[in-house]
Parts: structure tokens; C-alpha cells; sequence
């Protein structure tokens, strides 16, 4: 027995625990870390059964590439000759933009530092981008706006430092158990909980308030509130005066959200509205938790600012227990996002657009011109392959064809491609369609660092060799980067490009891997001796002074009518992650949720005579999947909740790609449906 | 009686590794202390009870039952190449062992877990090396050894012949127990509270006679987030789930621990579950400990080691549940 300390391939939390490896070298147990800051000897379901998809049968073991229009095993030289080929000609005969790079929030940090070194450095594209896109975008981009700095405010140890906790649009004790389990304790110890989330997810059981507003009226929401505030008289006057510029703006955009007119928009009561924003204001340390359910919209970026606003109204950012909390979903898309697997920026968000910035990655890297355009986002990337203009994609560790908004449309764009590579560790309806499949060693077989959504950058450390020929996802980068004539990408290990990013990224300088062995550290970190930094914002933005950013409520792009008269919201369920390519693997889990299914509210399931359990279709203008009908008032009339884990119901037929104007994020959580049953 | 120090316990356990497969309570990388080989970090015989259950050294979180190769060759999970030593048991957690010994023996006998059980030795561990240096029940048996401390060394006191002729060969000289010791910490641990133990005593005999209402259990089972860690961290929960995956050509039947926290565990192939709400799952854990086990096996199945309130993420482990409906229904 062998006992391996490293981070969760799960959600963002960020817990620790050992991987237990037995005498043959094989995953056999999960054991909690007794000691770690966040799990403190505690996991979640998915945590304790994390070694039981390492193993599974289905794993990639093999390159494969397609001959005669069947994926047939080959080497490692000639798949990655091939490829490196294949992107070259592309590039050679439709410009270095043709071709594009999904990185990914399941790889490490040090991995998608390679990744986007090689996409900037090697193929002279910013094309390069990766999840958040899906997720989070709207986060990274209103909070960027507003505070100057687009991640968590504050650190997963101050819930139980809040007085008052507004959780809007995450299942907490679901997506992030151990957060959400920390929500229920504060609740207990005596804060008051403000639940705003149409479902009546297990946190609502808790809640002083449950406010079941209609999806997608969260601006609304949140700028009635803001008039109740300023109306009573219960602004953070001092805070807004010294911290903030743009508050007279607010003021006036705000000022038409009356009680009477939000609660028409959100088919709530005023009442509801005037006692939120004062138990929110009224409160001397108020913190604001969102995930999804604010992003995924046309106006997620609105719906963050606003989320932005309420806390700069009230002075909750800056000290403990208070600040505006996105949830990353994801074990890295923090740190995906930090290490620049994004389109528009480099580590640490240094921006491609900059020429000093560019010189210095030029510098840095030994290579000239490098692209000072923004690329291609993961959602305008698949339309740029619909209609023609990307020709060829690299897809390392993500599932576009399940994950992605409207599946037809991603498999259109996906067939059009005339080159797809895909690396991953398990088939997925994605590779299928690929031309060449790289197999990749999953999360307990590699070394490297990942950064949870506390911004706490932490240890992954190798417990087992990978199956197969599969190979770390940094080695096949760097080894293709080789293939491309470039050896700026060769390392010896990850603690070695490491160290570059020390050297290139300021918000992680002091990130040495002997700095975080144990206990990792909350970035900003600049330098070896800086200790972290648990709180942002303290005594100054990011930005110098926050800027309010006032939204107007725009409803969201595809509402109900007579043909489609339900509205379909997406999202996970707490035994499965995302496309369902670990979870539906690991026993336990699988045998949880084994089949695709939809929430219905009872009076809407006895109107239309469907029961529970039995199957159903669910259909939208884009197309219609099969589910099991989970009768509950989980939901409220006229609202449907779907899953995306399940290939065989794909949620993601059905969803609406409609992007968020400046995000590009799609609208997850509102479109039209109807549904019937079978 | 021999008293030893660490460094010669240590160097006693490392010479038993040729025969044995030892386990003993080490200090991994970060401090959490688990149950390993002394090469994985130092030895770590205070601090209280091991986080991990001791008895996943013989039930251990993922197992094989057999494989059954290309030709249809069946090949069962075979005895432990070395006996295995294990070293760490609390005086509960050999209550817990002596209850699954029995539970893996009745009717069905577990030969993946005897293959693990026969011929082991386990070591118990008790006195002045609790956390924060309480003193921890002595056992008094159910253990081949058991290694009391005193504050400076660890008396060890042999109860079986395997035992006794293993302690014979430990190395620590001049180190003979003084008269009166044994009795002095023998007193002490009589002395130790039994607040815990009343409690739970005092729920079962509640919840048998049917004092605690449904709606109490809806709450508790409010708070359950089926993390299952009350399950896979409590040293009587025997449950686990068969499961068989085609590999290389050959099919593997596994097993892994299992929780009745899921709604999978009981759920029927049609859907239904006569266990489908979580106050039911949450219900039937403390019931199955404090009374169905009581009608079935004599006495209680909780031995109040207490991993289930450590591991829980909101605090409705067996001792908090207990306390709770001690203070609403008595």
C-alpha cells in the first residue's frame, strides 16, 4: 500500500485527500486529509469514489487514427507526425486563425500554461480557450469590469464569518458539498440565509427566505433590491463614497425597479423584495454565493455586475465573511482561466492585445509575432467551424459534443472540420468524430499543481502509471511543439514549467511547488516571500476604485410561447460531473442516476397525464431527447430541469445557442421546451 | 512486563516486516495519520484513534472476489501472502472488530475477509496517547496485544500465546513495568467518563420504545447531504457493493464499500425503493446501530468510537444524533 496526497478531480472546492494505491500499482481507496484547510477529513460521495474510474476498461489506451473512416490503433510518431502535418498544411493554406485549441479546466495548471504557450507560440493563433467559457466567462468578465479582478472575493473559510449568505443559482450542498455543508453550519450558528433559486434545492430547507423567482429575471431581481436599499436609507454611504465611482448611474437605473415592478418581472411579491434587501443590507457581514444560475444567460455578464453592485451598495467587499463568491464548478478552471487557456489573455491575465505584454511573452518564450487579435471562444470557435472558417480543431480533455449547446449544430460544425484531434482519457461521443485520439493519464497519474475557486493553487501528485501507452497531457503537447520545430516547450517536469510561470505571471511569482507542498496559497502571490491572499480587495480594488455597472433587465432570448410553453433549465446533479465520462464510471455513482431525466412540477405532470419514472419526451425547436419523468415540486409549474451527464439524453440537444453579447457564454438556463409522454 | 519507547517499537515492528505484513499508525505528508507501512512516514502511535477505520486493513474500500479468465478458469481472491500485524486498535474499535468478526462468520462466512483475518495480530493501543495526550480506554483483551502507555513508554501486555511469543522477541531493556503501575493506570481508565456511551444507552432504549417521532427524522435527514462518509468511516459498517468489469479478456468481480445513505442501495430494478426518502436512509442508519441490531445481535452495534460526527460535513453523527434526541425526548 501506497498513499499518494492530492487534489480532487471534481468541483472547484478544492479538497485534499490520498489516493490509495495497492501493491500491483492500482488505485484502491480514497482516504480524506485529517489535516487540509478546506476538507478537514471530510469528502462528499464523489471525492471517496474518485480511484474507481481510473481503472475502468474503457480507458484510452492506444493512439488511434482514422483510416478508411475507422479510428484504428497507431504509434504515438505517427499520430503526432500526422498531426503536426495535417495543422500545418491547414494553417499554410487558410492562416494561422484556421486552426484552434481547447484546453482544459480537467488538466492541470501547468498543462494549460502549455497548451496556450503552444497555440501563441508555436501555431500563432490566440484561438485558444477551454470551458470557463461555459461556465464561468460571465464571472471573469463582470467582475473584471467592476472590481478590476474576475474571481472568488473572499475564501470558502468565511461562510461561517457571514451574517447574512444570498445564495443565488448554485445547489450548493450539491456542486460544492463541502461549501454547501459549511452554509448549513453558519446557518445553524445563527446567519441568515436569503435562497434565490426558483428550485427548492436541500439549502432552501434552511432558508429565512426561499425566493422562487422566475429564470432569468435575475437583474430584475437583483436591482429591486438595490432600490429598496438606497430608498431606506441602508446604502454603505462610506464605502461608496471612498471606494467606489459610478453610483449615481446606479442610482438612476435602479430607480424604476420599485418592489412592485421587480416582483411583476420575477412573479414574486414586493414583499419578498423589500424583506431581501433588508435582511442583506441590515446585516454586518453579507456575502453573496452564486454559480450557473447567474452565468448561463444572454445578460450573465448583467447578472454578475449586478451581483457586483449589490455588494459594493451594502460595503460587503474587502473583509471577511462578506464579497461576491462564484462557485467554479470545476477541480482547475480557475486555474485554467489564470494560466491564460483563454482567448483574449495570457497567465495572469495579461492581455494579448498589450505590446508590451506581447514583448514580453516574445522575450520570454524566444519567438517573435506573436497574434495581438483575441481569438476564438469555444462557442464562437464551433460557429466559426459551422460556417467554414475554422478548418481545423485540437481538443484536449473536453467533450464539446455533450457539453456543448445545441448538438446538432456542434456535430454539424465538428463534421465540417477538415482536421479534428482530440486527447482525452475515455471514448466520448467527441472522439468519434475525431481523426486522430491521443490517450491521456487522468488526474491520480500526473504531477502538477491545480487552483481551486478559493484561488488556492495546490499539489497533484502521481499515485499510478497511466494505462497503456497514455501519456501526460503536457508531454504530448510539448513533444507535438517538437514535431513543429520548437523546443521552448521541452520540460523535464511540471515543477519545471512551474517555474516559468513563476517567472511570467505575477498573480502566482511566489508559487513555488516548496511553497505549497502542504498548504497552497490563494493568489495573488507575487514573490517567494508573500503569503497569499485570503480576501481581495482589501482597502483598494484591483481596479483602484470598484466601478458600478447598472444594468437594464433584458429577458432572456427564448421565452415560452404556445408551442413551447415550458422553460428547460440544464445544469448537474450531485452523484454525476458534467458529461458523465468519470462519474458514469465509477460504480457508485453510476448506480445513482443511471438514466437521463426531468424534473416536472406534479400539477403540470397530472395536466399532461405523465407519471413518475415513465418515460417522456422532452423537445425544444432544436430537437427532442428521451427521459424518465421525475414528478417533483422540486420545480415550480411550468419549469423543467434537465441534466447534461447522460449521452443517451443529451440535454445539450435541446439547449438554446444563444451567447451572452460579451461572455459568449450560451443561455444554459432558459429555453422554450415542451414535453409529452411516450 | 516490558514498557518500550517508540524508537524501540518502531524497530520492533520493522523486524517482524519479513513474516508479517504490518500495519502500524503513521504520519503521512500533510500529518493526517493513517494505518501504513513504517516506510511511509514516522510512526504515530499517539494521538488518539486513527481517522481512517482500523478495520479496513481486513475490509479494505475496494477488494476483488475472483476473476474469471479467457478459458472460463474461475480463480478466487486467495489468502494474504503474509499474515497481516496491524497495530492501533482502540478498546472500540475491538469491540468493532470483535462485532465484525462475528457478522463475517454467521450464516454467509466472508472468505475475502478471513483471508485477511486468520492468522493476523492485532495490536491495540491505549493509556496516556489520546489527543492531546487524553487517556484512552484500556481493552483489557480482544487483542493479541495491547501497548498501554504511561506518559513516557507503552507497557505491553500480551493476552494471547501469539501474542506473548511475539512480545518476547521486543528489544527493550532494563525497561521492566513497576509494581503498581498497571493497577494505577488500570484505575485510571475505570475513571474515565462514560458520558458518550450513557447517551447512545439512553437513545436506543428511546428510539426502541418508539419516542422519537418521524418529523425528527425529517430534520436530522434535512441536513444529509449522503456524503456517505458516516458509513465508509464507521468500523461496523460491513456493507458493499458487487460490481464485475470485463478486463483484458478476463472478468473481474469487485467489491467496494457501500452506504445505505444511497438511494441505489436499496432501490428494486423497477425504480421503486421502499428506502426512496432520504429521512428513511437517515432513519434507518441510527436504527440499524442502537435497536434492529440490539433484537438481532444482543447488544448495540454503535461502539461509540465516534468517526461518524468527525467525518460528517453537518454534524449529524451518531453521538449529535443521540444527544439531540436525549435532550427532545427524554
Amino acid at each position: 500500500m501506497r498513499r499518494t496526497l492530492t487534489t480532487c478531480p471534481y468541483c472547484g472546492t478544492g479538497c485534499q485527500f490520498y489516493l490509495v494505491t495497492n501493491g500491483e500499482g492500482k488505485l484502491v481507496g480514497v482516504e480524506p486529509s485529517s489535516n487540509h484547510v478546506v476538507s478537514k477529513g471530510q469528502l462528499c460521495v464523489k471525492g471517496w469514489n474518485a480511484f474507481n474510474f481510473a481503472n475502468h476498461p474503457d480507458r484510452l489506451t492506444v493512439p488511434l487514427v482514422r483510416k478508411n473512416g475507422n479510428l484504428v490503433e497507431a504509434s504515438w510518431d505517427e499520430a503526432l507526425d500526422l498531426i503536426a502535418t495535417r495543422l500545418k498544411e491547414v494553417q499554410d493554406a487558410h492562416g494561422n486563425d484556421s486552426v484552434a485549441f481547447f484546453s482544459s479546466a480537467k488538466t492541470t495548471n501547468e498543462e494549460n500554461y502549455v497548451m496556450m504557450k503552444l497555440a501563441r507560440a508555436v501555431f500563432k493563433t490566440n484561438n485558444v480557450d477551454h470551458c470557463a467559457r461555459l461556465c464561468h466567462s460571465s464571472t471573469v468578465a463582470g467582475l473584471a469590469a467592476t472590481f478590476g479582478s474576475g474571481a472568488m472575493t473572499n475564501s470558502i473559510s468565511c461562510v461561517e464569518k457571514a451574517d447574512c449568505i444570498l445564495v443565488t443559482g448554485s445547489n450548493t450542498t450539491e456542486q460544492h458539498p463541502l461549501i454547501g455543508t459549511r452554509i448549513i453550519n453558519a446557518v445553524k450558528g445563527g446567519a441568515k440565509l436569503i435562497v434565490a433559486d426558483n428550485r427548492k434545492i436541500r439549502l432552501a430547507n434552511f432558508a429565512d427566505m426561499h425566493i422562487r423567482w422566475e429564470n432569468g429575471t435575475d437583474v430584475a431581481f437583483l436591482n429591486g433590491l438595490m432600490h429598496v436599499i438606497i430608498k431606506e436609507g441602508l446604502a454603505d454611504e462610506e464605502f461608496i463614497r471612498t471606494r467606489t465611482e459610478g453610483f449615481d448611474k446606479l442610482k438612476e437605473v435602479v430607480e424604476e425597479f420599485t418592489p412592485e415592478r421587480t416582483a411583476e418581472i420575477c412573479k414574486i411579491t414586493p414583499v419578498e423584495v423589500e424583506k431581501a434587501a433588508r435582511m442583506f443590507a441590515g446585516a454586518e457581514r453579507a456575502m453573496i454565493i452564486y454559480s450557473m444560475g447567474i452565468t448561463q444567460h444572454t445578460h450573465g455578464v448583467d447578472n454578475v455586475k449586478s451581483c457586483a453592485n449589490l455588494a459594493m451598495l451594502t460595503g460587503n467587499v474587502g473583509k471577511e465573511g462578506t464579497g461576491v463568491n462564484p462557485l467554479r464548478g470545476q477541480n482547475n478552471v480557475q486555474g485554467a482561466c489564470d494560466l491564460g487557456a483563454l482567448p483574449n489573455v495570457y497567465s495572469g491575465y495579461q492581455k494579448v492585445t498589450d505590446d508590451g505584454v506581447r514583448a514580453k511573452f516574445e522575450k520570454a518564450w524566444g519567438v517573435q509575432d506573436l497574434p495581438g487579435n483575441v481569438g476564438l471562444t469555444v462557442t464562437t470557435a464551433i460557429n466559426a467551424a459551422a460556417d467554414g472558417t475554422l478548418k481545423a480543431l485540437y481538443v484536449m480533455g473536453e467533450n464539446p459534443m455533450m457539453s456543448d449547446p445545441d448538438q446538432h449544430h456542434v456535430r454539424d460544425a465538428l463534421e465540417k472540420l477538415d482536421f479534428l484531434v482530440v486527447q482525452d482519457i475515455f471514448p466520448t461521443p467527441t472522439t468519434k468524430l475525431a481523426d486522430v485520439v491521443l490517450p491521456a493519464a487522468c488526474f491520480a497519474e500526473k504531477d502538477g499543481t491545480f487552483t481551486s475557486t478559493e484561488r488556492r493553487v495546490q499539489r497533484v501528485r502521481k499515485a499510478c502509471d497511466p494505462p497503456g501507452q497514455a501519456r501526460q497531457d503536457w508531454e504530448i503537447l510539448a513533444d507535438l511543439a517538437r514535431r513543429m520545430g520548437y523546443d521552448g516547450l521541452t520540460y523535464s517536469s511540471p515543477k519545471e514549467i512551474m517555474d516559468e510561470i513563476t517567472r511570467v505571471t505575477p498573480i502566482y511569482g511566489g508559487m513555488q511547488y516548496d511553497r505549497i507542498d502542504q498548504v497552497g496559497l490563494q493568489w495573488p502571490c507575487p514573490n517567494r516571500d508573500h503569503p497569499g491572499t485570503p480576501v481581495l480587495h482589501v482597502g483598494k480594488f484591483a481596479r483602484g476604485l470598484g466601478l458600478f455597472s447598472p444594468a437594464e433587465y433584458r429577458p432572456s432570448a427564448e421565452l415560452p410561447d404556445d408551442e413551447y410553453p415550458f422553460v428547460l433549465s440544464t445544469g448537474r446533479c450531485y452523484f454525476h460531473f458534467h458529461t458523465g465520462t468519470m462519474t458514469r464510471r465509477s460504480r457508485l455513482l453510476d448506480r445513482e442516476e443511471r438514466f437521463p431525466y426531468v424534473e416536472v412540477h406534479p400539477d403540470d405532470a397530472k395536466r399532461l397525464n405523465i407519471h413518475d419514472r415513465f418515460p417522456v419526451m422532452v423537445s425544444t425547436r432544436r430537437g427532442e431527447v428521451k427521459a424518465l419523468a421525475r414528478v417533483s415540486d422540486i420545480v415550480i409549474p411550468g419549469h423543467l430541469f434537465m441534466t447534461f451527464h447522460f449521452e443517451e439524453g443529451a440535454a445539450n440537444v435541446l439547449t438554446n445557442n444563444a451567447l451572452d453579447p460579451v461572455a459568449k457564454i450560451p443561455e444554459y438556463k432558459v429555453c422554450a421546451a415542451q414535453i409529452r409522454g411516450v | 512486563m516490558k514498557r518500550a519507547t517508540t524508537e524501540q517499537l518502531r524497530t520492533f515492528f520493522a523486524s517482524l516486516q519479513t513474516e508479517f505484513d504490518v500495519y502500524v499508525p503513521v504520519k503521512l505528508h500533510d500529518g493526517t495519520r493513517v494505518l501504513g507501512s513504517l516506510s511511509e512516514g514516522p510512526l504515530a502511535l499517539e494521538g488518539g484513534k486513527i481517522p481512517q477505520k482500523p478495520t479496513s486493513v481486513f475490509f479494505p474500500q475496494f477488494d476483488k472476489v475472483f476473476v474469471v479468465d479467457e478459458q472460463s478458469k474461475f480463480q478466487m481472491a486467495g489468502p494474504v501472502a503474509k499474515p497481516i500485524m496491524v497495530v492501533g486498535f482502540t478498546a472500540q474499535d475491538l469491540d468493532c472488530l470483535e462485532f465484525i468478526d462475528k457478522f463475517f462468520s454467521e450464516n454467509y462466512r466472508d472468505d475475502i475477509y478471513f483471508n485477511k483475518r486468520d492468522g493476523s495480530v492485532v495490536v491495540g493501543v491505549s493509556g496516556r496517547c489520546g489527543k492531546d495526550g487524553e487517556f484512552m480506554k484500556i481493552a483489557g483483551g480482544k487483542c493479541d496485544i495491547e501497548l498501554i502507555y504511561d506518559g513516557e513508554r507503552f507497557v505491553v501486555q500480551a493476552y494471547t500465546d501469539k501474542g506473548r511469543q511475539l512480545s518476547e522477541r521486543l528489544v527493550a531493556p532494563d525497561s521492566e513495568a513497576p509494581a503498581g503501575l498497571m493497577d494505577a493506570l488500570s484505575r485510571e481508565s475505570d475513571a474515565l467518563p462514560t458520558d458518550d456511551e450513557d447517551t447512545i444507552d439512553k437513545a436506543s432504549d428511546l428510539i426502541r420504545a418508539g419516542k422519537v417521532p418521524e418529523d425528527f427524522w425529517d430534520d436530522i435527514a434535512s441536513r444529509c447531504i449522503a456524503c456517505t462518509s458516516c458509513n465508509l468511516a464507521c468500523p461496523t459498517c460491513t456493507c458493499f457493493e458487487v460490481y464485475d468489469r470485463k478486463q483484458n479478456g478476463k472478468m473481474v468481480r469487485q467489491r467496494i464499500w457501500d452506504s445505505c445513505q444511497l438511494d441505489g442501495f436499496m432501490r428494486e430494478a423497477s425504480g421503486h425503493n421502499p428506502s426512496g426518502r432520504q429521512m428513511q436512509r437517515t432513519h434507518r442508519r441510527i436504527h440499524h446501530k442502537l435497536a434492529a441490531d440490539v433484537e438481532r445481535w444482543g447488544h448495540k452495534t454503535c461502539m461509540v468510537c465516534g468517526r461518524c460526527d468527525d467525518v460528517c460535513p453537518t454534524e449529524i453523527g451518531m453521538k449529535s444524533v443521540c444527544k439531540m434526541i436525549v435532550e427532545r425526548f427524554s
